[in-house]
């Protein structure tokens, strides 16, 4: 067809000065690798976002002992947080499906005769596992009646298990925490670690009243882990919340809360914050890139044009209409900004490879970003093209010819 | 074949009108050996550009094959100039960085339908002027008048009614000049229709017929009586007649 052949003509001239075309890629190159890179890191931050809010429990809220914004872990000295407020929740509040009191404790020692590690110990009720929808994978669980009689049970983590006993079956096996004999009755499934990187199978779980008197001796909790019944609640069963302790513990704003309610969206929220002024950095980077490759790119073929005007005049001369050179150089123009992409994009590629290779950085790599880097190939290249295409189509190769 | 009737050209910047052309009017066969002569400023090269379908007369009437050219629009005239021209200049006006064979195909790039023997074409016309053995030489690898017969080539590859060559002696030695000239002979004698553009008489004395310009007016069309024969003169000069 005509037109390819116009085209070929417009992307025949990149060949033949490659320093100019280079020069006119540039721009092009490092905005669409900034793009790239922006995207996966994006990408990433938000996968591990998504990753936090299911590993937090996408319906769930946290009533967390002690004031302040931040997100858990807990202030473990603030004893204001009782097994009452924790039965008001259960009891008062409407559209929860679970209120669970837990009391913990991190890095106890842990032994196994002579064996020894360090766990996060938690003493819960038996409706810990509903709130939390990890269930125990072999054994039993903690149940009401091992809370009521302050039994000497537990259930434990994998990967406290493999520390303690290898390959063994722990179960039936004793531990031994600050000299209380724990019997393990149940293993917990395996759920690996937390995107802060806290092994989450490092734990024991005993029952609520054992752990709160035998071990910690306290009568105050850490926290209580709500589930609603539906996402739609969670707004309203956080208002309820809040009336209900603010009442119980006769705090009237502007007062200083001494708890905090916490669900997964404010997790969400909170990882999203942080990635994003990186984010809006690099985007800026790319844009100013794409704006300046654009304009050395229009200014490099106005000049090119220039410098081939006895060419356009001659193909004006042999048979070129005005549209025909004007689609020579838009070809030329896109050609740069096309190429630049895949270059830019494999550069982009690359540094997001290495980046994920050395850094912490979570990234994923999709095709979106290709996408839209070929869409601001295209803007950029007709943009920055049509000025010395018209202008090219413009000369009269009467004049030029001379 | 060429009609042109009271042909004008008046250039206008702002309210200031300059003549360049008037009442020009002759004939031109097909298969005729014209040149058109006068010296710089005499309107000779506005003839040449509407002649070639680059410029429009501001009035008058010029029939290419009985299309009046006035009446088109540019792409219409960059159509027939495809078509039904064939240009040699001066300058060669080659691409620089291609070669000879890809300058010799460009006007192809313009037709509607591309020739699927392209390439054979292209051979058969740089063999036609003698340089069947540089086809992938680039401008810069070939002397001047080889230069000028690539031109030549790119002139004849869409097979014109007019090959209109401008002062295509103008940048060449004497020796390369007559060769070029023995090749425009030779065209002639396949019956080609060639318009030569010159300032120089000696150079106008190859063709059959010179219509003389002056005061941008024409003042002469007359045959030639003693039509200077390059190949005898390059005999002359010792170095025969152009590979053929």
């Amino acid at each position: 067809m005509r037109m390819w052949r116009i085209i070929g003509q417009g992307t025949q001239a990149l060949g033949t000065n490659k320093m100019r075309t280079f020069f006119m890629m540039v721009g092009t190159i490092v905005g669409i690798a900034a793009l790239t890179v922006i995207m996966a890191m994006g990408n990433g931050a938000e996968q591990k976002v998504m990753k936090r809010i299911e590993g937090f429990g996408p319906r769930a809220i946290m009533l967390i002992a002690g004031g302040g914004k931040d997100l858990p872990p807990p202030d473990l000295t603030v004893t204001t947080l009782t097994l009452d407020d924790a039965e008001a929740v259960r009891d008062k509040v409407h559209g929860i499906e679970a209120a669970t009191p837990v009391a913990f404790k991190r890095n106890m020692p842990v032994k196994a005769g002579a064996t020894q590690s360090t766990a996060m110990i938690f003493a819960v009720e038996p409706d810990w596992h509903e709130a939390w929808d990890w269930y125990v994978s072999d054994g039993d669980a903690i149940s009401a009646a091992d809370v009521a009689t302050l039994a000497i049970v537990c259930v434990i983590g994998q990967t406290l298990s493999h520390d303690l006993f290898g390959s063994e079956s722990p179960l039936g096996n004793y531990i031994r925490i600050q000299n209380v004999r724990f019997r393990i009755k149940g293993i917990l499934e395996h759920r690996g670690t937390s995107p802060m990187g806290t092994d989450f199978d490092n734990r024991v779980l005993v029952p609520l009243s054992t752990g709160m008197r035998r071990l910690f001796n306290q009568d105050y909790i850490t926290y209580v882990r709500i589930k609603v019944k539906n996402l739609d609640r969670i707004k309203s069963v956080q208002k309820q919340v809040r009336q209900l302790i603010h009442e119980r513990h006769h705090i009237t704003p502007p007062q200083e809360d001494d708890f905090r309610i916490v669900s997964a969206q404010a997790v969400g929220e909170l990882a999203r914050g942080t990635s994003g002024t990186l984010s809006i950095l690099l985007m800026a980077l790319a844009g100013l890139s794409l704006l300046v490759g654009g304009v050395v790119l229009m200014n490099i073929l106005l000049i090119s044009v220039g410098e081939r005007q006895k060419e356009i005049g001659l193909r004006r001369a042999v048979g070129a209409t005005r549209k025909d050179i004007r689609s020579q150089f838009l070809a030329e123009s896109l050609a740069v900004t096309c190429s630049g992409m895949l270059l830019g994009g494999g550069l982009g590629t690359v540094i997001t490879l290495i980046l994920e290779h050395t850094t912490q950085v979570p990234i994923v790599l999709s095709w979106e970003p290709f996408a839209l880097s070929l869409a601001f190939a295209l803007l950029v290249g007709t943009f920055f093209g049509v000025q010395p295409a018209r202008k090219a189509a413009s000369l009269n190769p009467v004049e030029v010819l001379r | 074949m060429i009609e042109v009737d009271q042909l004008d050209k008046t250039y206008s910047a702002g309210r200031v009108l300059t003549p360049v052309l008037k009442d020009a009017s002759f004939r031109i066969d097909e298969g005729e050996y014209v040149a058109i002569m006068g010296a710089s400023g005499t309107g000779k090269s506005t003839l040449m550009n509407i002649l070639g379908c680059l410029d429009k007369p501001t009035a008058g009437r010029y029939l290419l094959d009985g299309t009046d050219v006035a009446e088109l629009d540019d792409d219409a005239l960059s159509r027939l100039r495809n078509k039904k021209i064939g240009f040699v200049f001066q300058q060669f006006h080659l691409l620089e960085r291609a070669t000879a064979m890809r300058n010799v195909t460009l006007p192809l790039i313009y037709v509607d339908k591309y020739p699927e023997d392209a390439e054979k074409m292209a051979e058969k016309a740089l063999a036609a002027v003698g340089l069947a053995e540089r086809m992938q030489y680039k401008p810069n690898e070939l002397s001047g008048g080889q230069q000028q017969r690539v031109a030549i080539a790119r002139a004849l590859i869409t097979d014109p009614e007019i090959i209109l060559a401008d002062e295509p002696t103008g940048a060449l030695d004497r020796k390369s000049g007559l060769e070029v000239m023995s090749i425009f002979k030779k065209l002639h004698q396949e019956g080609h229709t060639i318009i030569l553009v010159t300032h120089d008489l000696a150079v106008a004395e190859h063709a059959q017929r010179i219509i003389a310009l002056k005061d941008r007016q024409v003042t002469e069309d007359r045959r030639i009586k003693q039509q200077r024969d390059p190949d005898l003169e390059l005999d002359a000069l010792g170095v025969g007649e152009v590979k053929k």
